[in-house]
């Protein structure tokens, strides 16, 4: 995300985005569409359940040997002719990239949608050294064309209207183009089937890698991921080491659950799975292909308390359901990976500080835990998360004290009768029909987004001694 | 730039803080997979007929387009009809080994141009050439070395005369098979996937496979579904009842 955009406080970008008329209304639809569609799938497939269960296992048991995986990997993706690179963060991914771009005189590269390069900041990098990278699957040129991020991680352009791209794409095509979808549609595949077949260098994530195989699996719906892995003489493939998985009897059984998660599809369009770069007797693919293990983090967290993160698929099914993304969209959480899990995700790139005001961005309701294909237990965690910000002091010193002072409060029994006791006084000029609607000084911040509870005439421990 | 043992000992440090915690386990897997993709084979013999229905109905939910041929001479003539429709100029294919069919007689009769490249054609100006002809061919016939009926998607594997983008590049895709390539479950392609894998001389020897299920799609301008982003805008499986000899996994 933009130096610029992280400048601003959390509570100022949460702002704008709810100020954002368009962004309120898209982001209402898109999320409640997702859920539906979500639904839908999951109703019709009752063995499901097992499958989230049997999946969340493989990824727990992966972990369990990521040493010898990940051998096995690229053993595997080496002997099919490929090469494998070890970066411990962004900046040394970035050089593996740029390194091949300087030495193989490669001008452009086409890229697939890949939250690994976004998170390493690829495009801007790649820009810097005289290389065009070029997003092609549609919702990621859009913005892309728009100079922005993606502000949903598999609807990456949910925030734009179709007038707005309509003016993005007629750009290109120095023409006006109706803000029709079919036109625009279009339009950007004679736009992108250009670059496709004049790149030099294709760039993908990985959706999975199968270790025993030396496989890497792409998940897409346009089509591009394929372009992208057939056409340009390089193929360079980012992912991050979590991905790895044993088998093909396991890939079946996260492809069974992973669409359905994401879109309620029971496959993608295209789920493609690529072994190296071109065969003997084959007429396309690569030259070329080199496989870049990225850890950012994420190493230490095997046996750290953001583990589960790990084992996160990347469908998009907890931003849907969670009231603050809804509210928010994917921009006010300010880094690579917003919503629920993007929090945890990016306390594990960037640190506990990055999210010291992010681990509070949720109502911690659970919805999340409960779509996950795989389960995670992400309340669990952003709790954890705050309690960590609080003991590390990174919150503000005015927080930390509101809750110690409330910690005693609550931990005493008479403190918390005379606290009630005291606060029905005290709220008398404020409350209306049961609320508290504006509270004075910095209460003030509370009441400015939401009511308080007044508390009550007769409060449930008074009610309950007379019960008894 | 961290060496290869530098990085996997630091994963094996931190994997070794966790022994005896976890207790999970990976997917059950075929002990013998090629044994086990026999087992598949001879159980498809029978339940075809219903793999095939399911097929249908789930191909055409996503937009698939279905077609049964009694004959294998049927099936050019379906394909004729499917090019004329769409006023397609150039066709590209498989090698009609790798197809189990060759449609050169009967698109030629039809005026219509037809690359099919040879398995034996590997070099730098064939390769060229091919790229060229399938970038501007209307029309893409394939055969699809397996057609999954739980969620109508069709497997195809690339290799020598079954190149990638026969199915990709051209605006409409034509996949053609018979009852021996019908799978029911995404079980039983994992079980397939484990064989391929165990016996090389039948992953075709291509870098690539690819699940296809519908037309390329998106939904990423305000939601509205668009077909035909990159990849084809139709995609139609044609079933034929006579046997094709297609040189196939098994």
């Amino acid at each position: 995300m933009s130096e610029e955009l992280l400048r601003t406080p959390f509570p100022e970008r949460a702002g704008s985005a709810l100020r954002d008329r368009f962004l309120q209304e898209a982001l209402g639809i898109a999320t409640t569409k997702f859920i539906g569609l979500r639904r839908e799938s999951f109703d019709g497939f009752p063995e499901g359940e097992a499958l989230r269960d049997r999946a969340r296992s493989i990824k727990e048991a992966t972990l369990q040997k990521l040493d010898v995986y990940l051998g096995q990997l690229a053993d595997n993706v080496e002997a099919l002719g490929g090469r494998v690179h070890w970066a411990d963060g962004a900046e040394e991914a970035r050089e593996v990239v740029l390194k091949l771009c300087r030495d193989r005189g490669v001008r452009m590269a086409v890229k697939s949608k890949s939250m690994a390069t976004e998170e390493i900041d690829l495009n801007e990098a790649l820009e810097r050294a005289g290389v065009a990278p070029v997003e092609t699957d549609l919702g990621e040129y859009i913005i892309q064309l728009a100079h922005e991020r993606p502000s949903h991680i598999i609807a990456p352009a949910i925030h734009k209207t179709k007038g707005q791209i309509a003016d993005l794409i007629s750009a290109v095509a120095r023409e006006p183009l109706a803000a029709d979808p079919e036109v625009l549609t279009a339009a950007a595949r004679r736009q992108l089937r250009e670059k496709f077949l004049q790149a030099d260098m294709g760039i993908t994530g990985a959706n999975f890698a199968v270790a025993e195989t030396g496989t890497v699996v792409l998940v897409t719906n346009e089509g591009n991921g394929r372009m992208v892995t057939s056409l340009p003489r390089i193929h360079v493939a980012i992912m991050g080491i979590e991905k790895v998985i044993p088998s093909m009897s396991d890939l079946v059984v996260f492809l069974a659950i992973l669409a359905r998660s994401a879109t309620g599809q029971k496959l993608s369009s295209y789920t493609t799975l690529v072994r190296g770069p071109r065969q003997p007797g084959e007429l396309e693919g690569p030259d070329e292909f080199h496989l870049v293990l990225l850890d950012s983090g994420r190493a230490t967290q095997i046996a750290g308390p953001l583990r589960e993160a790990l084992y996160c698929l990347r469908c998009g099914a907890c931003l849907n359901v969670c009231p603050v993304y809804r509210q928010i969209g994917g921009h006010a959480y300010g880094y690579t990976y917003p919503g629920p899990i993007g929090i945890l995700l990016t306390a594990m790139l960037r640190g506990s500080r990055a999210v010291a005001d992010l681990a509070h961005a949720s109502s911690l309701c659970g919805a999340c835990k409960d779509v996950c294909p795989v389960r995670i237990d992400i309340p669990r965690m952003l709790i954890e998360l705050r309690e960590q910000v609080a003991r590390e002091e990174i919150a503000p010193r005015r927080e930390r004290l509101v809750f110690k002072a409330l910690g005693r409060v609550l931990a005493s029994p008479a403190a918390f009768a005379l606290s009630a006791r005291l606060g029905r006084l005290l709220q008398r000029p404020f409350a209306g029909g049961g609320r508290l609607r504006k509270l004075p000084l910095i209460f003030g911040r509370w009441t400015a987004s939401r009511d308080l509870p007044a508390v009550a005439a007769r409060t449930f421990r008074e009610r309950w001694k007379d019960l008894r | 730039m961290a060496t290869r043992a530098e990085f996997i000992g630091r994963i094996r440090r931190e994997v070794g803080k966790t022994a005896g915690l976890f207790t999970a386990r990976t997917a059950p897997r075929p002990a013998r997979p090629a044994e086990a993709a026999e087992l598949v084979k001879r159980q498809m013999a029978e339940r075809w007929p219903q793999a095939l229905d399911r097929f249908r109905e789930e191909f055409e939910r996503v937009a698939g387009v279905f077609h049964r041929a009694a004959t294998r001479d049927e099936v050019s003539a379906i394909i004729l009809a499917i090019a004329r429709e769409r006023s397609a100029r150039g066709v590209v294919a498989w090698d009609p080994a790798s197809l189990g069919l060759d449609l050169g007689p009967a698109l030629g009769a039809a005026g219509l141009s037809l690359e099919a490249m040879g398995a034996a054609e590997v070099g730098e100006a064939a390769r060229h050439r091919h790229r060229a002809s399938a970038a501007r061919s209307d029309l893409g016939v394939t055969g699809a070395d397996f057609a999954l009926a739980e969620t109508g998607t069709l497997i195809l594997l690339s290799g020598a005369g079954r190149p990638r983008s026969t199915s990709l590049l051209p605006a409409t895709h034509v996949a053609v098979f018979d009852r021996r390539r019908l799978l029911e479950s995404l079980e039983q392609a994992g079980v397939v996937l484990e064989a391929l894998h165990v016996d090389p001389s039948r992953s075709m020897s291509g870098a690539v496979i690819n699940f296809i299920t519908g037309p390329s799609r998106t939904a990423d301008i305000e939601l509205t579904l668009t077909r035909g982003v990159h990849g084809p805008k139709e995609v139609h499986a044609v079933f034929v009842d006579e046997p094709v000899s297609a040189e196939t996994p098994w």
